[in-house]
């Protein structure tokens, strides 16, 4: 009898342990936003996001190839060009504050300001 | 007893059961030690733990002794990143032969042109390289060097070198950043766009070359920045245009210094807001104010430049359009004393203005991967718009221009044009010439 109780307190663990870290994911807020990269422009430019939130970025170009650099998160990849695909970055914000996300391959006279703001909340 | 104790007693009892096969192993390696140790004697007895045991032993004396263990580095912490990334990568359409990425952009300018009744020019218009330095996340350099006509000899007669952009930004705010060097005048569309494959026709809009007479660089200094919600603005000190070099038919195009010696004494300020708020659209407001007379004797003066644009996509179809209009201030002044310089009147206005729009559709569907985009652009342009008092316009001045094209480009970098453009103006006299032009420009 002790040996049944051990056991049904052994799977009563074994399936709550994944089912609450499962839960954990569903519970954090999630965000998607598209951006469109030209030159020199990211638009939109400003994105706001509540800590603790999945940041999805699906990044397009409407015209060259760009880059997108985000220092904060160690992350420089790049975009492709108009009618080659999108790019796509995930990254959860987990302190409050304004990071710069850039881009990272020359475009043309305005690239060194082609900057956007992602504000965490 | 319970389940349990039942299978831990099961699991001792089959442990204390003896191999042969590892028995055998034991044996074997008992030989092995007896070649380098003729002197060991196996252990007797058949518990196998102890003859292990004696082997272990053995080993430890045949063995050199163990370097001693490095002291434990203090353990790092692990990187804290503010932003935690997840994932990323591009979907990007499979290519069979993946682009190779050099460390310098730059573009080029191929060009036929020929005016009706004239024979055909082949023009390499430009070759331009750019490079860009990052000397830190918030101070970077960029320049652009450019070769015009391919060819360079003595004066300007045949090609130019010219060093369009070189300057450095420093970063400090995205509402507030400070840039110095040789800037582009921060004005229309093209001057700061200029790159082939970012517009239509095979030369850049006429109002665009002789009511802001793009490329127009010189040395300065300014701000820059974002005030967020889709505005941002560059603001610069820059040195001005040089009014002795002012005419009737480019209007301020010959007045310009380029950086070279520029004369920064009354210097101008140039200036342009931009909103970029809704999804593909821009619309732009530009100014420019600044004295222009450092190389006259009895008068100095000033320029001033307004103008407005806006590009907008909707769908397959793009839009884009520009209004400008130039002052010169004591315009009469200025055409006695080049008069008195040159031995001819020269005609200047006081006022030149100029505007065009160009509505452009993709005729191609989205899924192709070339794109081909089939353009009207409407201009008209007067660099004798307004004259000062006792002098007259000559019509040939008062000019529009039809260009009507196509341009097709088998990647986003690479743009082969073609156009005709229906030259007018308002003279019975003087008929300007149609032309129809071809040219590749591309970008890398």
């Amino acid at each position: 009898m002790v040996v049944l109780m051990l056991r049904f307190v052994m799977c009563t663990l074994l399936l709550t342990i994944p089912a609450s870290s499962q839960q954990e994911k569903t519970e954090r807020p999630r965000k998607v936003v598209r951006i469109v990269a030209e030159r020199f422009t990211f638009s939109p430019s400003r994105i706001k996001v509540k800590q603790g939130t999945e940041v999805e970025f699906v990044v397009s170009s409407d015209d060259t190839d760009h880059g997108f650099r985000l220092p904060a998160a160690n992350i420089d990849v790049a975009i492709p060009q108009n009618g080659k695909g999108d790019l796509t970055v995930r990254f959860i914000a987990n302190k409050k504050g304004k990071y710069v996300f850039e881009c990272s391959r020359p475009c043309g006279a305005g690239h060194n300001l082609m900057r956007g703001l992602i504000i965490v909340e | 007893m319970n389940g349990v104790s039942i299978l831990i007693l099961a699991a001792g009892l089959a442990s204390a059961q003896v191999d042969p096969d590892l028995e055998r192993r034991i044996t074997e390696l008992e030989k092995k030690i007896r070649l380098l140790e003729p002197g060991f004697a196996a252990a007797a007895n058949r518990d196998l733990a102890l003859r292990v045991a004696a082997l272990e032993a053995k080993i430890s004396e045949l063995l050199p002794p163990a370097a001693p263990e490095p002291s434990p580095q203090p353990a790092r912490a692990p990187e804290v990143l503010s932003l935690q990334p997840l994932s990323s990568g591009s979907a990007r359409t499979p290519e069979p032969e993946p682009e190779l990425r050099l460390p310098v952009a730059g573009y080029m300018d191929f060009h036929f042109n020929k005016e009706r009744t004239q024979p055909g020019q082949l023009d390499f218009h430009r070759f331009v390289l750019l490079f860009g330095h990052s000397f830190s996340d918030r101070i970077k350099f960029w320049s652009e060097l450019e070769v015009e006509h391919a060819f360079v000899e003595g004066g300007e007669e045949k090609g130019e070198v010219e060093l369009e952009q070189a300057y450095l930004d420093f970063l400090i705010h995205p509402a507030f950043n400070l840039r110095a060097g040789m800037l582009l005048t921060p004005i229309g569309i093209i001057n700061e766009r200029h790159e082939p494959p970012s517009f239509n026709g095979v030369e850049r809009p006429f109002v665009e070359t002789v009511i802001i007479p793009t490329t127009w660089f010189d040395t300065g200094f300014g701000a820059t920045g974002e005030f967020g919600n889709g505005f941002r603005y560059r603001a610069y000190l820059m040195s001005g245009l040089d009014a002795s070099e002012f005419d009737a038919e480019e209007g301020l195009r010959n007045g310009r210094q380029k950086g070279f010696q520029s004369s920064f004494r009354n210097p101008a300020k140039a200036a342009r807001l931009e909103y970029s708020g809704l999804r593909r659209l821009t619309l732009g407001l530009s100014g420019y104010s600044g004295s222009a007379g450092f190389n006259l004797n009895t008068v100095n003066p000033r320029v001033d430049i307004f103008s407005f644009d806006g590009r907008y996509r909707a769908g397959r179809v793009d839009f884009r359009g520009l209004f400008a209009r130039s002052y010169i201030r004591r315009a009469r002044e200025l055409n006695f004393e080049l008069q008195r310089d040159r031995g001819n009147l020269p005609n200047i206005a006081r006022q030149l203005q100029g505007y065009y729009v160009e509505p452009a559709i993709h005729v191609l569907p989205r899924r192709f991967r070339n794109d081909a985009v089939l353009f009207a652009r409407y201009e008209k342009f007067n660099t004798q718009h307004r004259m000062p008092e006792g002098f007259l316009p000559l019509p040939e001045f008062n000019r529009s221009a039809w260009v009507i094209g196509a341009t097709f480009k088998p990647n986003a970098d690479i743009a082969i044009k073609f156009d005709y453009i229906f030259n007018r103006n308002a003279s019975s006299v003087i008929r300007p010439r149609d032309s129809v032009n071809l040219g590749i420009g591309w970008w890398f």
